[in-house]
């Protein structure tokens, strides 16, 4: 182990309520904040009109904390354009009008919040006087002197629209319904709520429904979205109502129309800066359930708030409190102790290629006069090591000797039964594995379970020395798609084991004898399915023509 | 309780609950160099959470059930985080410390002697008498449930004390009481999951085929697939009924449990995708979202599930154990009945049955839900104790993914109170 030095500073980006939240944590646990906005102000979009007075207080003793507090340097009309390093010592540019910045960081938070879309035009409307957005109708109920729709008494019938022409959320479903409900209040008005599904799934929600009900808001739960005819400032909105059983003809005086929430503008553009994955909806973070709730697949890369899903601001802060745990544990008091190294490149071989570079999920390798890999940021997947065309990444903990003298060994020569050479994830089928013999399951007499760090680790090699070892067959098991915690090396792992049963039926094997599948850790039912069914086909094929020639 | 191996120095935490929220909360406080006491009234850790199966079909679901079971072990072997089962709290006083005193239940099966052979469950002659625990990291992997176990309705059994090869059997132990103290406290005691017996009319207890979402999980967990109770074949259609328990306001449980729409729509893939002839119908509502990516989920959910948005009122007994459901045509209101050879009640997260009791012992608020109330209304963790948070479903419904972060909340909260986040310099 060696200690290192780790930057206690950390770059945040986006200015708005979790990244103002996530700065005045930081600096609270003694380190040193760089808060970069790209708009000319903080705070965000968001009215929270609706939060008590207390709340509110909070929100304001924030924003001061995080303008005047010694720690924060607080960066306006600012992006980040580049970053290199690895966590502990990352080198971020950053451009404020036309100037270029350079600053240094252990850490990143991303807090890059979403931005709210109008739905208009979706439903085939075009803005009027009387034909709002969801944030349009919040800033005129915000500054009920300034308004002209909702001041004097004129009665007003405002029809809301949600959930029609995209699924929804909780958080557009209550920012509807705050807004019914103000105008539910005000004399001579009435609010009505055309709704898909009712989402309800957030703490106080179904009661804040309820109330809205009780107020006399009407809601129609529909199908298909409305047919709507707008003239001039006439409304006509058709819908059929499942309830009455019949098509509804509605009249409204005024139509407030939900908005989407999409990633930020700059969201594809910085997660590219920064090597981090979005998910298929474009927001920081992929889906995976290892990285919940505020990691990447870059250590020392976190996402809050709305940056990774929109939700109410008291989640943006629950994933406030986890960050700084995780930077408290990355970066402590400025020190790290660290493996010397998990994967070791060898100088002379390495040719300075750059697929580890390209092909490790983490962003821990860079290069000098060879592949250098980051001790912080490496994982110890062992996908670099196999995919190093020249042989010269070992992981420490899993050389090649290693796991091939592990295979040599766990052939049983004597038995009858197929030598099955099982590579299991330590993630996932290991632990399945484990949990089957700990029950007492009927598995495959001649399997022979060998641990790897990830099923990236497996590479064509292996699985032909598992052969030449004396296996009759070579299962290679790995998490679910979507599961890995590196991303990608369940994938890597069935691309070889393709590779594999092709070079298998060029020597006169069956590539039937090498078979990739995916199991989770507490499945120990499915890997006894995998491993027995592997067994049968393996009886039905025969002993490996290999084997029998090694003995012979 | 061994208070002498603790480090005498260090401030202590006691986390009531061991499910998820309780596991992720002694684990992120353990790693902050605390010392933690973990007290769990079951025989096992892990809570409803570890006995939850893994949903892909063609690709993770992000259920989070794996991630339980990393947490799990990543507490096992913990050293700072001392595991407490079969215990409750019964009393707490406050003075400088958190002074308190649990009632232990024994654990008629010896951890330290134990090698998980499995004898005494093969050999007990009582249905129910010896339990295993869901997971590996269960430990010891057997206990012994008196409810059921014949010595301890006449004493006229002892075949697990005397078959055990390693003697890590005893039988004859009594309850006993222990006390500590601490300087903080995590309630993270989980929910109970409502009881459908509440609503005969859906014939729980009465058909066989009628399940709860629970028993699935349990089934597809331990069997791996889906088996009719009544005949054990594989059932051709069934049919989930949302919100049993929540969003009623008549039962006081006017609040949407959050989780139940997520956990049927990636059970019926799941099952979709293992037996393509299984024909599932969810009966709900309003669909609500689960994680990330929500939209394309639902969208590949509805071309494999049959959505109907009614509430069925009956499950009808049907030929030979079958169950009949009659809804309203959506289209134009006329009766349909539909035949099913299963039926699976979405049951909802309640307040814990021990919630009203903790709630006295601690002088901390329950909500009007019966959930403990948390005292901010932007952070779910404090409550209007100085010392005392909360995690997980204790406080409201949530997935697994929210407990955990809710959890990992609080853990920072204590380290606030406590005063040891350190300042780098």
């Amino acid at each position: 182990m060696e200690e290192i030095r780790m930057n206690t500073s950390i770059l945040v980006i986006g200015g708005g309520w979790s990244g103002i939240k996530v700065a005045c944590e930081l600096v609270d646990s003694g380190y040193r904040v760089i808060l970069i906005e790209d708009s000319t102000t903080l705070g965000g979009n968001a009215l929270f009109t609706h939060l008590v007075s207390s709340s509110r207080d909070q929100l304001s003793s924030l924003m001061y904390k995080v303008r005047d507090h010694e720690a924060v340097e607080v960066l306006v009309s600012t992006r980040l354009v580049f970053m290199t390093g690895v966590p502990g010592d990352f080198r971020v540019w950053l451009e404020q009008e036309g100037t270029v910045l350079e600053r240094a960081a252990g850490a990143v938070v991303v807090a890059l919040e979403a931005e709210a879309v109008s739905l208009l035009s979706a439903y085939g409307l075009q803005p009027a006087e009387n034909v709002l957005s969801q944030s349009q109708v919040e800033a005129e109920l915000a500054s009920p002197g300034e308004s002209e729709q909702f001041s004097g008494d004129t009665s007003k019938d405002v029809l809301f629209l949600v959930g029609l022409q995209q699924e929804g959320s909780p958080l557009v479903m209550e920012r509807a319904i705050r807004s019914a409900s103000e105008i539910q209040t005000l004399e001579r008005c009435q609010a009505k709520v055309l709704v898909g599904n009712v989402k309800v799934a957030e703490h106080g929600l179904e009661s804040l429904y309820t109330q809205s009900r009780n107020r006399g808001i009407i809601y129609f739960k529909v199908k298909d979205p409305p047919k709507i005819k707008q003239d001039g400032s006439s409304l006509q909105i058709d819908v059929f109502d499942s309830v009455l059983n019949r098509d509804v003809k509605l009249t409204p005086d005024m139509v407030v129309v939900e908005d989407a929430f999409q990633p930020h503008p700059d969201a594809a553009r910085v997660s590219r800066v920064l090597g981090i994955g979005t998910d298929s909806e474009g927001f920081f973070q992929q889906n995976n359930v290892y990285y919940l709730p505020i990691r990447t697949n870059r250590e020392g890369i976190f996402v809050i708030g709305s940056a990774r899903q929109p939700r109410n601001l008291k989640h943006g802060w629950t994933d406030v409190e986890n960050t700084v745990l995780e930077v408290r544990h990355l970066l402590g008091e400025g020190k790290k102790l660290v493996p010397i190294e998990t994967a070791k490149v060898h100088r002379a071989k390495c040719t300075i290629c750059l697929t580890c570079v390209r092909v490790c999920p983490h962003g821990a390798i860079y290069w000098d006069n060879r592949a250098i890999i980051s001790p912080v940021a490496c994982q110890g997947c062992g996908i670099c090591a196999s995919e190093c065309p020249m042989d010269a990444i070992q992981l420490v903990n899993y050389t090649d000797d290693q796991m091939e003298a592990q295979m040599l060994a766990s052939i049983e020569k004597e038995v009858e039964a197929p030598q099955i050479i099982t590579f299991c994830c330590q993630n996932s089928a290991h632990e399945a594995g484990q949990m089957a013999r700990l029950f007492g399951s009927t598995l495959p007499e001649g399997l022979q379970m060998i641990k790897v760090p990830c099923a990236g680790k497996v590479d064509v090699d292996y699985i032909l020395t598992a052969f030449e070892a004396g296996a009759d067959g070579v299962l290679v098991l790995a998490c679910h798609k979507d599961n890995c915690k590196s991303q990608q090396g369940n994938t890597f792992a069935e691309w070889r084991v393709e590779d594999a049963g092709r070079m298998l039926e060029e020597i006169g094997l069956e590539k039937e004898r090498v078979h990739f599948a995916t199991v989770a850790s507490n499945m120990p039912v499915e890997f006894v399915r995998i491993t027995s069914e592997m067994e049968d086909t393996l009886k039905r094929l025969g002993p490996s023509r290999i084997k029998k020639q090694a003995a012979a | 309780m061994n208070e002498s191996s603790h480090n005498e120095a260090s401030k202590k935490v006691l986390v009531i609950g061991g499910g998820i929220a309780g596991l992720t909360a002694a684990y992120e406080l353990a790693r902050l160099n605390l010392d933690v006491d973990l007290v769990e009234k079951s025989s096992f850790l892990g809570g409803h959470a570890i006995q939850f199966c893994c949903k892909a079909d063609d690709e993770c679901q992000k259920c989070g059930a794996c991630t339980v079971e990393k947490r799990l072990l990543e507490v096992i072997q913990e050293e700072r985080v001392k595991v407490c089962l079969r215990s409750e709290l019964t009393g707490m006083n406050r003075n400088s410390r958190f002074s308190y005193t649990l009632s232990l239940r024994p654990l008629h099966i010896d951890p330290k002697k134990c090698t998980n052979c499995g004898i005494c469950l093969e050999k007990c002659p009582a249905d129910g008498a010896i339990v295993r625990g869901y997971s590996k990291n269960n430990v010891p992997l057997y206990a012994i449930d008196e409810n059921h176990c014949l010595y301890f309705k006449d004493k006229s059994c002892k075949l697990c004390q005397d078959v055990c090869p390693e003697k890590a059997v005893t039988l004859d132990q009594g309850d006993s009481e222990a006390s500590g103290e601490t300087d903080a406290i995590v309630v993270a005691s989980g929910f109970k999951a409502y009881d459908p017996v509440d609503k005969p009319w859906y014939r729980y207890n009465i058909n066989k085929n009628v399940l709860t979402a629970l028993e699935l999980e349990r089934m597809l967990r331990e069997k791996g697939e889906v088996l009719r109770p009544s005949d054990n074949k594989v059932p051709e259609r069934i049919a989930f009924i949302q919100c049993i328990g929540s969003r009623e306001p008549k039962l006081q449980h006017g609040f949407c449990s959050q989780v139940c729409c997520g956990y049927a729509m990636r059970m019926a893939q799941a099952i979709s995708h293992r037996y393509p002839k299984i024909k599932a119908t969810i009966f709900y509502m309003d669909i609500q979202n689960c994680g990330k990516d929500f939209s394309n989920f639902y969208r590949k959910c509805r071309d494999n599930i049959h959505f109907v948005r009614f509430t069925p009122s009956d499950v009808c007994q049907g030929e030979g154990d079958q169950l009949i459901l009659r809804y309203l045509d959506e289209k134009d209101g006329h009766v349909v009945e539909e035949v099913f050879d299963m039926v699976v009640l979405s049951v909802g997260i309640m307040p814990g049955s021990s919630n009203a009791g903790l709630a006295d012992m601690l002088k901390i608020d329950l909500d009007e839900h019966g959930f403990f109330a948390s005292a901010d209304p932007l952070d779910g963790t404090p409550t209007s104790q100085q010392g005392i948070f909360l995690a997980g479903t204790a406080q409201a419904p949530k997935d697994i993914a929210d407990s955990m972060a809710h959890a990992g909340q609080a853990a920072r909260r204590v380290a606030q109170y406590l005063g040891v986040m350190p300042c780098p310099k």
